[in-house]
Order: C-alpha cells, then sequence, then structure tokens
C-alpha cells in the first residue's frame, strides 16, 4: 500500500482517529482462556478467525450521498457483513445503519431476474402491465429499434436520458457520451430534488456550487440548521463518531429544525423553528451579532474608529467600514438587517426573543470554530434560496468560512476522464443537441441559476408537467436508469400520466418499482455496490477520497452494470441497424489505462471505463490489483483560509452582498427581454430592487389555505433509507423505531397531544392525510416532539411496486405505509431549480378514515379560499376539492360582474386539486371566483393589488 | 474466574440501530413472527414530556448476560442447555434445548410473545417446532412468473439459508437454530475466544459499546464504571435497577444520559 492510500496522521492534524490494519493474531487465544480488553484487537484482520473461508473486499456503498468507501466479507462467495473501509478517515471505518441494509438489497428475492416487457399495451397506476422475460438481445435489440426511429425522423431530442442514483466511474458513458452521440440535450439528473437549493446560498455568497465540508473534529459550537447528520444525508458515520467527541470536549451543538430530530436530541439547544421561518431566524441572529459588536474583525473588517454604528433601525454609511476578505456588510445592514430584531422574528418563528439572542450568543462565543451546517429542510421550499443565503452569510460573519472548526469545500482530487466525443458526432446529433432541454430550465419561470448561469441547473421535477404539455415538445422514448419518480418524484400523479403518455419506456432497475409500471422493457440492473465495477469520488472529515465499487461476488441472476454494460449493448445493436457512432467511439477511445487494450464486450467496456475513471488512485495505490485490495485512496487535507479574498465570486470576496447573483438574475432578464423585478415577481418572490441581492427573509409561500388544510407538513429522511430503496428490507421496517417517533412495521403520521385532543384522535388510529394534491393512508402516533399545528412523517415507506415486503399486495397496487411525496405539490424554489419539499410549503387536513366515509352531502365539493390573498402577483392558485368525479366550472368575476376570466370548464376526479389563476393584465380591485358543480355554487373573493 | 459485561455509553450512542442489524447478520436471525423478535440486540424507545421540553428515553438492550441468571437456574434439562462459560457469558448448547421455553418465562427481559404481553423486546426468541427457522428464504411464491424469483429461489443459488449467512465453526450453538429451540445473544462467543469483539460492538460507528472483564480493575469497563454512576435495567418494561438492587445481576450497563440536555 502506498502513503496516499493509507490512512496516514498528516501534520497539523490534531484530534483525528487513525485506523490501522489489525495484525494482531489471535492464535494465542483459546476458547477456554478469558480474554481481557486489550486482547482484542483493534480491528479484525483481514481473514476473520472463526469464519469460514473469508475476506473483506473494498467497494463503495451509495445508500446515500455520503458514498462511503466500505467493504463487504465474502464467505464461500457469498456476501454476508458490511463495515467502512478500514483506511477511510471520512468514516473512520464504520457504517451506519444503511450501509449494513444493502446486504438485504443484494439478495432480495424480488429483483428483476432478466429482462422484461410489457405484454399489456394499457398503462396506468394499478394495471398490470403483464411482463414476460426476454433475452438481453430481444431488450436491447427493441430499444435500438425505437431509437432508430427518432433518428430516422430527425426527432433525437424526443430521448430522453432520466438519471437517478449515479456513480462517477462510469456516468460519463450512459448521461454524456450517449446521449450527446444520439443527439439529444435531454440528460436530465434526479439532483433537483434532493438538493441545489442549498447549494445556492453557498454559490451566491462564497462562490462555491457544492455541498459543504465541516470540521466537526475542531468545531466547537455545531450549528445543525434543517439537517439531521445522524440520521441522513450527509457524512452519517463522521457524524456519529465526531459529534459526541465534540460534546465530550465541551463544544456546543444547536439544532434548528421543526421536529425533534436525532441531533436535537443530542443538542444543548433544540430550536424548533415553525416551519418555513428559518430566513427570519437567520437575519435575527445576523442582527444580534451586528448590533453586539460580534462579527470576525479579522474576516469582515470593523469600521474606521472601531465604533459600532450597527444600532437597531439606524441606516449606517458605507464609507465608515472598511471590509477585509467580504464585500457588502453595510448594504446587507441597511437593506435587510436594521429592523430584523430577536422580538420581530419570535412572532414568525414561534421562539423567545431571549432563546434567538441567545442562539446569536452561543454562536458568537465559539466563533470562528462555529460550524453552521445548512441543510435541505433550511431552504427546499418555495423561496428558500434567500433563506439559503441568509443562513449561509452567517458563517462569512461569524469567520467560520474556510476556516478550522468551520466550514470548507472539499479537497481536490484527481479523476480521469473520457476522451472528446467530437469526432463522432454526425450532423443529425449535434442538431438535435442545439433543441431546448426538457425540464423548462432557463425558461422566465424556471431561472435555476446553478453557477450563474441561467438555467445552469436542472429542474428535475418539472420534467413531468412538461411532458403532459409538450412544452417544449413532445418526449417519445425514456431510458430512466436507477429512478423511480413515480415513488420520489413530488405530486407523484403528475409522473403517473406522464409516464402513461410516452410511447416507449425502458427502465434499468433491480426491482419492479413503481416506475417499471409504466415501463415497455425493463433491465436489471446489477447492484451498484456489490455486483459491478465503478468508482466514486466524495470527502468527509478534512480529506476528498476515490473509492472503487467491485464485483464483490458472482451475480446470482442475469443482471448488467446499468451505466456502462446497457449502453455498450444498445450501442451494438444501433450499430447492427446503421447508426454505429455510438460504438465506434466507445470501442475505439475507450481503452484500458495499463494495456491500451480496446475493448470487445460490454464488460470490458465497462471495466475500462471505470478504470479510467480510477486511474490515478489506483496508481497512487500501487496498481489496480492492489487498489481492489485496498480499495480506496485519500487526497488531502483540506488546508484553511487559502480562498480567502480569491474566491470564485463576481468581487472575490464573500458578498453580504452579491454582485455575483445581481449578473445572474440580470443575464436571465436579459434573455426574456424583461426587468429584474418582473422576473423575481413571476416567480414568486416578494424581494425586489436591491433586496433580492442581499440574503434576506422571505415570507414562507404556502399551499392550501389554513382554513382547509389547517397543519403545516414537515418531511424527514428515515435514517434507514438508502435513498427511496431500502422499501423492499424486512430490517427497515423491524428498526423502524430508531427513527425517533417511529414505531415498527407501521407509518405514523406524528401530531401534538394539544391537536390529538382538538381531532379526538387516539394513538394507532388510522387517518387519511389530505394535501392540495393528494392524500395517503397513515397511522396516528402523538408525539411530543413536534409543536402544535405540526404534522411530520418519515419518507421511505408507501411504495405501491417494488415487493412483497414493500407492498400489501403489489398486484393491486396496495402500499404498505404512505409516500410522503404523494402529499407534496409539484411546486419550486425557482432560482435554484429544486424542488420544494421542506418549509411548510404546504398544509395537510387530517381527517379520521371512518368520518371521511360519513362525511355529510354538504362537504362533497368545496371552494377554498385563494391564495395568495390580497396579491400584486401575476398567479394565484385555488383550490377545490370534490368528493366525486364531477363537471366543474371555475370563473372569475370583477366588481362590476362582468366576467374577466374562463378558469376551468372541465370534468375533475374526485380528490383536491389545486388550480392555478392567471392574474396578469388584471387591475387592482376586487374580484369574485365562483365555482359551479351541478347544484353546488361558492364564491371565494379576491383582491388584486397593484 | 472472569465476568464479562458491556458498558453502553448513552451519550455516544446516536440510537442510529446499526448494533441490532448488524447483529442480525452475524447471527443469521430471521425476521419477527409470532410474537418472537429474534432480535438478539434491539432497543427499548419511549418519548415523554412536553414540547418543547421533551423526555426521550433509549437504550440498546441485548442478553444482560446475567450472574444469576435465572434462565441458567431454570433450564430444566440435565445437563443445562444454557450455562455460564468461564467468561461469563450465558451461552447456549442448542444440542440439549428441548424448547419449553421456561427461559423465557424465567428472564426478566424477556417475553414469551412479545405482542400479547405489549413489550417492546424479549432477550430470548423462541423457534417454533413445526416451522422452518427462516420462513422467508423458504418462501417459494414469485411476483412477477419467470421474472423474479422467490427467497427459495435465491436461498437455493446461495447454497445456504440465509443466502447470507455467516458461517463459523467450533461452537456448541448453531449458526442458524433448527425448530424448537429458543435463542438469544451469546455475546458472539465464536469472535471473543478468537480476541475479536462482539460485531455490535465492533459495527457500532460511534464506538458506544465496551466489552471487558470486570474483574480485571485495569479493563476498560472497570474504568468506566468506576468514572461513571452506571444503570442497569431491572426489566424489559424500561424500568431501572434502584441503587443498591441487584436484581439478577444484570452485566450490561449504561452510562452518560441519550439526551444532551438531561
Amino acid at each position: 500500500m502506498t502513503e496516499t492510500a493509507s490512512a496516514r496522521p498528516k501534520k497539523g492534524m490534531k484530534r483525528r482517529t487513525f485506523l490501522v490494519t489489525g495484525a494482531l493474531s489471535a492464535a494465542a487465544l483459546s476458547v477456554m482462556k478469558v480474554p481481557r480488553l486489550h486482547a482484542f484487537k483493534k480491528v479484525d484482520s483481514q481473514r476473520l478467525a472463526g469464519y469460514v473461508q473469508g475476506a473483506w473486499v473494498p467497494t463503495t456503498c451509495q445508500g446515500c450521498t455520503t458514498w462511503c468507501a466500505v467493504e463487504v466479507f465474502v464467505q464461500d462467495g457469498r456476501a454476508s457483513h458490511v463495515r467502512g473501509n478500514q483506511h477511510s478517515q471520512a468514516n473512520y471505518g464504520h457504517v451506519c445503519p444503511k450501509g449494513h441494509l444493502l446486504i438485504q438489497q443484494l439478495y432480495d428475492p424480488d429483483r428483476v431476474k432478466v429482462p422484461m416487457k410489457r405484454t399489456n399495451t394499457r398503462k396506468g397506476k394499478g394495471v398490470d402491465p403483464q411482463f414476460v422475460p426476454i433475452t438481453w438481445d430481444e431488450a436491447t435489440d427493441t430499444i435500438a429499434t425505437k431509437l432508430m426511429e427518432l433518428r430516422a425522423a430527425d426527432e433525437t431530442h424526443k430521448f430522453l436520458f432520466l438519471r437517478g442514483r449515479y456513480s462517477n466511474g462510469l456516468n460519463s458513458v450512459i448521461y454524456d457520451s450517449f446521449p450527446k452521440l444520439f443527439g439529444s440535450p435531454n440528460n436530465v439528473s434526479h439532483s433537483a430534488v434532493c438538493a441545489e437549493a442549498e447549494k445556492f446560498g453557498p454559490y451566491y455568497t462564497e462562490g462555491q456550487w457544492s455541498y459543504r465540508q465541516y470540521d466537526l473534529t475542531a468545531t466547537e459550537c455545531l450549528v445543525l440548521w434543517g439537517t439531521d447528520p445522524l440520521s441522513a444525508n450527509r457524512h452519517v458515520p463522521f457524524a456519529i463518531k465526531a459529534i459526541p467527541e465534540l460534546l465530550e470536549r465541551g463544544g456546543k451543538m444547536i439544532t434548528i429544525d421543526p421536529r425533534l430530530s436525532s441531533t436535537a436530541l443530542k443538542s444543548h439547544r433544540w430550536a424548533p423553528v415553525t416551519p418555513g421561518q428559518d430566513g427570519a431566524l437567520a437575519s435575527a441572529i445576523a442582527h444580534v451579532i451586528l448590533t453586539e459588536g460580534r462579527w470576525s474583525k479579522q474576516f469582515v473588517g470593523d469600521f474606521n474608529d472601531g465604533v459600532n454604528r450597527f444600532v437597531t433601525d439606524q441606516l449606517v454609511s458605507e464609507d465608515t467600514f472598511t471590509e477585509n476578505h467580504s464585500s457588502g456588510l453595510v448594504k446587507w445592514w441597511n437593506i435587510e438587517l436594521k429592523d430584523k430584531t430577536p422580538a420581530w422574528a419570535s412572532v414568525l418563528t414561534g421562539l423567545t426573543a431571549a432563546e434567538i439572542i441567545s442562539i446569536a450568543r452561543m454562536m458568537a462565543d465559539a466563533a470562528p470554530r462555529t460550524c453552521i451546517w445548512l441543510g435541505p429542510g433550511a431552504c427546499m421550499s418555495p423561496r428558500g434560496s434567500y433563506t439559503s443565503m441568509a443562513i449561509h452569510a452567517l458563517n462569512g460573519l461569524l469567520g467560520s468560512a474556510d476556516s478550522e472548526g468551520g466550514i470548507f469545500y472539499k479537497p481536490k482530487v484527481s479523476k480521469g476522464s473520457l476522451p472528446s466525443i467530437s469526432a463522432y458526432q454526425d450532423e443529425t446529433a449535434t442538431t438535435g443537441l442545439k433543441q431546448k432541454k426538457i425540464d423548462q430550465r432557463g425558461t422566465l419561470l424556471f431561472p435555476a441559476l446553478k453557477e450563474g448561469k441561467s438555467g445552469g441547473g436542472v429542474v428535475s421535477n418539472r420534467t413531468a408537467q412538461a411532458i403532459l404539455d409538450e412544452d417544449p415538445y413532445d418526449i417519445k422514448v425514456i431510458i430512466a436508469n436507477w429512478v423511480n419518480y413515480n415513488y420520489s418524484g413530488y405530486q407523484t400523479e403528475l409522473w403517473d400520466r406522464a409516464m402513461e403518455k410516452v410511447p416507449f419506456l425502458v427502465h434499468i432497475t433491480t426491482n419492479a418499482s413503481e416506475m417499471s409500471q409504466f415501463a415497455d422493457i425493463v433491465l436489471p440492473a446489477a447492484h451498484h455496490a456489490t455486483e459491478r465495477y465503478s468508482g466514486s469520488d466524495n470527502a468527509g472529515n478534512r480529506i476528498s477520497f476515490v473509492s472503487i465499487q467491485q464485483p464483490v461476488v458472482e451475480p446470482l441472476w442475469d443482471v448488467r452494470s446499468c451505466e456502462g454494460e446497457v449502453p455498450w449493448l444498445i450501442a451494438e445493436k444501433l450499430r447492427d441497424k446503421g447508426f454505429s457512432n455510438i460504438y465506434d467511439y466507445f470501442s475505439s477511445e475507450i481503452k484500458d489505462p495499463d494495456t491500451g487494450a480496446t475493448p470487445t464486450n460490454s464488460a470490458e467496456f465497462a471495466l475500462y471505463t471505470a478504470k479510467i475513471f480510477l486511474q490515478d488512485a489506483y496508481t497512487r495505490a500501487g496498481g489496480w490489483d492492489t487498489f481492489k485490495q485496498v480499495g480506496m485512496t485519500s487526497y488531502g487535507p483540506a488546508e484553511f483560509g487559502k480562498t480567502w479574498s480569491n474566491l470564485k465570486t463576481a468581487t472575490g470576496k464573500f458578498e453580504f452582498y452579491s454582485e455575483t447573483l445581481k449578473a445572474a438574475l440580470q443575464s436571465h432578464a436579459d434573455k426574456h427581454a424583461t426587468t429584474i423585478n418582473d422576473v423575481l415577481s413571476q416567480c414568486s418572490l416578494l424581494a425586489m430592487d436591491d433586496m433580492a441581492f442581499v440574503p434576506h427573509y422571505e415570507p414562507p409561500l404556502r399551499i392550501g389555505s389554513k382554513a382547509g388544510f389547517p397543519m403545516d407538513f414537515v418531511d424527514y429522511k428515515s435514517r434507514l433509507n438508502r435513498e427511496g430503496r431500502a422499501g423492499n428490507c424486512s430490517w427497515y421496517y423491524e428498526f423502524k423505531k430508531v427513527d425517533p417517533g417511529d414505531v415498527r412495521w407501521d407509518d405514523v403520521i406524528k401530531i401534538n397531544p394539544q391537536d390529538a385532543a382538538s381531532l379526538n384522535l387516539n394513538n394507532g388510529d388510522v387517518v387519511t392525510v389530505n394535501s392540495p394534491t393528494g392524500s395517503v393512508k397513515a397511522t396516528i402516533r402523538i408525539w411530543p416532539g413536534i409543536a402544535p399545528g405540526v404534522a411530520t412523517k418519515s419518507f421511505g415507506q408507501g411504495h405501491w411496486a417494488v415487493g412483497k415486503i414493500a407492498t400489501i399486495d403489489y398486484h393491486g397496487a396496495k402500499a404498505r405505509g404512505a409516500n410522503n411525496n404523494d402529499l407534496m405539490p409539484a411546486e419550486y424554489d425557482r432560482l435554484s431549480g429544486s424542488s420544494a419539499r421542506n418549509g411548510g410549503f404546504f398544509g395537510v387536513r387530517i381527517d379520521p378514515v371512518t368520518s371521511v366515509a360519513a362525511a355529510p352531502k354538504a362537504a362533497d365539493f368545496d371552494l377554498l379560499p385563494v391564495y395568495p390573498n390580497p396579491t400584486a402577483m401575476p398567479r394565484a392558485s385555488v383550490t377545490v376539492y370534490l368528493s366525486k368525479p364531477a363537471p366543474v366550472r371555475l370563473e372569475l368575476f370583477n366588481n362590476l360582474g362582468a366576467k374577466v376570466r374562463e378558469v376551468v370548464d372541465t370534468q375533475l376526479n374526485n380528490g383536491t386539486h389545486t388550480i392555478p389563476l392567471d392574474l396578469s393584465q388584471l387591475p387592482a380591485g376586487l374580484y369574485l371566483l365562483r365555482m359551479r358543480s351541478g347544484e353546488f355554487v361558492k364564491s371565494q373573493k379576491l383582491i388584486i393589488q397593484r | 474466574m472472569a465476568q464479562l459485561a458491556m458498558v453502553i455509553d448513552l451519550r455516544k450512542c446516536a440510537g442510529c440501530g446499526a448494533c441490532g442489524i448488524a447483529c442480525k447478520m452475524e447471527n443469521n436471525t430471521p425476521d419477527r413472527r409470532g410474537g418472537q423478535t429474534f432480535n438478539w440486540a434491539d432497543f427499548f424507545v419511549e418519548t415523554g414530556g412536553s414540547f418543547p421540553n421533551v423526555e426521550f428515553t433509549f437504550f440498546p438492550v441485548l442478553c444482560n448476560h446475567c450472574s444469576d441468571a435465572p434462565c441458567v437456574t431454570m433450564c430444566p434439562v440435565n445437563p443445562k442447555a444454557l450455562s455460564k462459560t468461564p467468561e461469563g457469558i450465558t451461552i447456549k448448547d442448542d444440542s440439549r434445548c428441548i424448547g419449553c421455553r421456561i427461559c423465557q418465562s424465567a428472564c426478566p427481559y424477556s417475553a414469551r410473545d412479545v405482542d400479547t404481553d405489549e413489550v417492546q423486546y424479549s432477550v430470548i426468541s423462541y423457534n417454533e417446532a413445526s416451522a422452518p427457522t427462516h420462513p422467508f428464504w423458504e418462501d417459494t411464491s414469485v411476483l412477477i412468473s419467470g421474472c423474479t424469483s422467490s427467497g427459495k429461489d435465491v436461498s437455493t443459488k446461495a447454497g445456504v439459508t440465509p443466502p447470507n449467512m455467516n458461517a463459523y465453526e467450533g461452537t456448541p450453538y448453531d449458526t442458524v437454530r433448527r425448530p424448537n429451540v429458543v435463542e438469544k445473544c451469546i455475546l458472539c462467543h465464536h469472535r471473543i475466544k478468537e480476541g475479536d469483539r462482539p460485531w455490535c460492538v465492533q459495527s457500532c460507528p460511534s464506538g458506544a459499546r465496551v466489552v471487558g472483564d470486570l474483574d480485571d480493575p485495569s479493563s476498560e469497563v472497570s474504568r468506566l464504571l468506576s468514572q461513571h454512576q452506571a444503570k442497569r435495567l431491572k426489566n424489559n418494561h424500561g424500568e431501572l435497577l434502584a441503587p443498591g438492587d441487584p436484581g439478577v445481576r444484570p452485566n450490561v450497563y449504561y452510562i452518560n444520559e441519550f439526551m444532551t440536555t438531561k
């Protein structure tokens, strides 16, 4: 093993545990001899004594985006145990509970074992596809035929590749080269379903569109804001080890989360902020830090005369302050912070002013060793981009950005990339690539300003609506890999309708999941961690690492590497049908880095591609064969403070007034020949003018009125979720109680005892949870870990396909538990492109199951109040409720009684429907929205302000 | 003599569940059925108090390897199926067990049926006489004919039941139990005798579980117990032994508090 491959202590690194491969002999100990503690080995030796013919084989777990380097114990060719890679500084040689579950994924009897095709031409949720087994040859031939039809019609852009879980080692084949050589701009990732909003704040203050790293081993005050790393994404094993050590050395912990999370249980302070009001808290904390003179003088700078002029409600002259590594502090104060007092925030957040001041002081006391860990919970909401900025800006204010004990970014790793494809792209391909992307990124309503570029980011979940609306065009062929939007997408019914509409869907998957039910061809994927070659890179605990994925066991079934072998097999068939460019590129440009050999079959192709990516890592480890034994190479450690005043922002500084965002918004406005203020307004943001360029509070946008949907809904991820893929693992349900408040073998919605009393509900009652866009059944759990008025439920159950454990009845499409995503309206944080999933952005109503059946006739229909109201926005929405399918007519009248809009005149299904209202061009005034359905008539007032 | 004991540091414990899942892999235990959990490592969890001042109790639980083990005392066969090893482990000889379940009744941490007794866990579980130990892997039903497999297909192809079976040798207890015997944690005796820690201890990502000899004053467990006011469970209802009450002299100790604010 080389120096770089091993976990060696590095100069200047303190308080870090280093693992050594245990080589102590066990032979000295016999059955009868009493072992003493010091006789225990530090770690197991490579071949565990007492076990039958076993060895630890390294690979990479992708149960969340931590992508831990792990090892699987293999006995007689079978996988039996999982642990962290013993060389990993990022997980200290341990996995979290998710890691162990991969064994149940691997041996899941419900895995698809051969390619299959649907024989039922009808598609829909609950419609049996009547799958029959086919050969790989037939499957890939059929796929190639469909793709050739697109090429013949010059419609290559109507091919869409949907990416889910991917690995860096092979991603560029299926996500990049394949669609680009074929001629489609549509390689759509799943990223904005899970993240992106949390990268917006760091980018538009600090110039980094990336997950942050957290120096937990040196932090003195850890602030976990809308994140729960003891349970879920990211750095879980590192957090589990480092957080108790932080507590042990007297460090402080604060968790800001509406729900009593795993980290809240370990925190000195749990601040159960009202959902969606995180931005108010952030602004108030900044206000306290500034008025009390507690900002980092080293990082931010100071008043020229040292006299603090940050006094509540007082404007400050910019020329009195000289900044060091930041830019725009005084502007931020004058535009946003001067009146954002703790008393102001108290009303919004549900926290007392004293609590807010106390939290701000705890953060300031430890600064710059204060680490503010911004998570998705705080900003994956309709106006969350600015919350993301407001929270991340505190890291700048306290001097914790790129600082020991604070936050920083992952050290660079050396990764190989594939050769250029340009020589293999024909005219059809280059023409197709010029088409707009299907997910509507970069359109007026979806700026998706990744890295400063209009449409630079993905709007993953919007793809469903775009397909339904054929806007910008229709999609004819989809290949979806390790993704299951009909479960993981928001407002899943949109995905059900979209996938029903698409003429030809190929699903590469381990299990016949929800999305598979709409597929024409299902291809069985090799399990990512145990059955194929690839690799990935990630970071944690100050180092970056590149780790291998390899077939630790022989697959039991006829599965293939999804990202490597499948594109090769399709490329072969395309070649046979007259389009050989993809095959030619694959077979002549991809070479084994060691021998220069070109691939002759799919397995060699996948292996060589993985090796290209891993080349630097395995070279440093001492060669490919050694790397297969060692499994990972570390890079780093990160050094602190090197980026100060040299950031990738417009000013090079940490921007409290974001010139970077101003330029991005301006370019988006210019592209659509409009103003920044119009962009903001169209995107449902309340900020205008300079406010748009500073971190600031935006009131939460809530879908569903308080009257119709009184409770805020808080979603969280189970610590046993392998993303959405642990649903067919029995151990998931058996140990579900390790999520605070949850129970075994059930899916509970947790409400405060006060709400239970007023709703007359008891533990174990089955209820219907209704949102403006969906309805699910769940079990009530009365729990004091959530505020009155808030309901919370874990994501991870509610599969109506996938397998025998995941469902109550697979063939009846009857789910075990409930999928939160069925409830979530498809709404967005438009500036980042993220889907909304947090911040109480929609309400729910909880009805006892029995009372729904006995509901009086008067409740058969309802028209809820318009939201927002009054409004100055060009768009609003209204929710209608129908207990049975019925014709519905919605009309909008002005105060003279003249009809100004025919909103809807159509047949609607039963359930709740949120209907958008186009209010553009309407003058200010009082309006009346009328709903008619048979005998039912109801109106709601709407005030438009201009 | 010696007495192995486990000290669980609740401050370090994240409540993640890794120990419980790891144990199922190490010891080839099946899924719960018929009021039997088959969880040799499990959890007692309780939430009390009122918002926002919540009282949260979390105990990772396992066989206490009691010094006055009622399961051993009450085991009616001769020689006994349950006995104490020289290290103080309460161990099982599966060839001796007659499945009478007296040990389940005698153990204060066990229940003959966790559902009817409404308890969160049972240290001892029972494999019924007339059913396979791993019915999941004997099941022949198939989700999609010709396209997916059955539990039986997988275990047949893997060559063993369960397919992820951890095979080890040279022990009086079976790696996979036969019908009509009880089963429980043996403190990974098969690992301890080789100088390895129990798999739950080794798998704990925070290092919250420590195993060692109480009779050795230099052991880490002895050191921890001399530094902390330790707690022990009285039963499987989450009650603690009062100070001075030896109970059945359980050897699993809890130090520190799970919640930081407590």
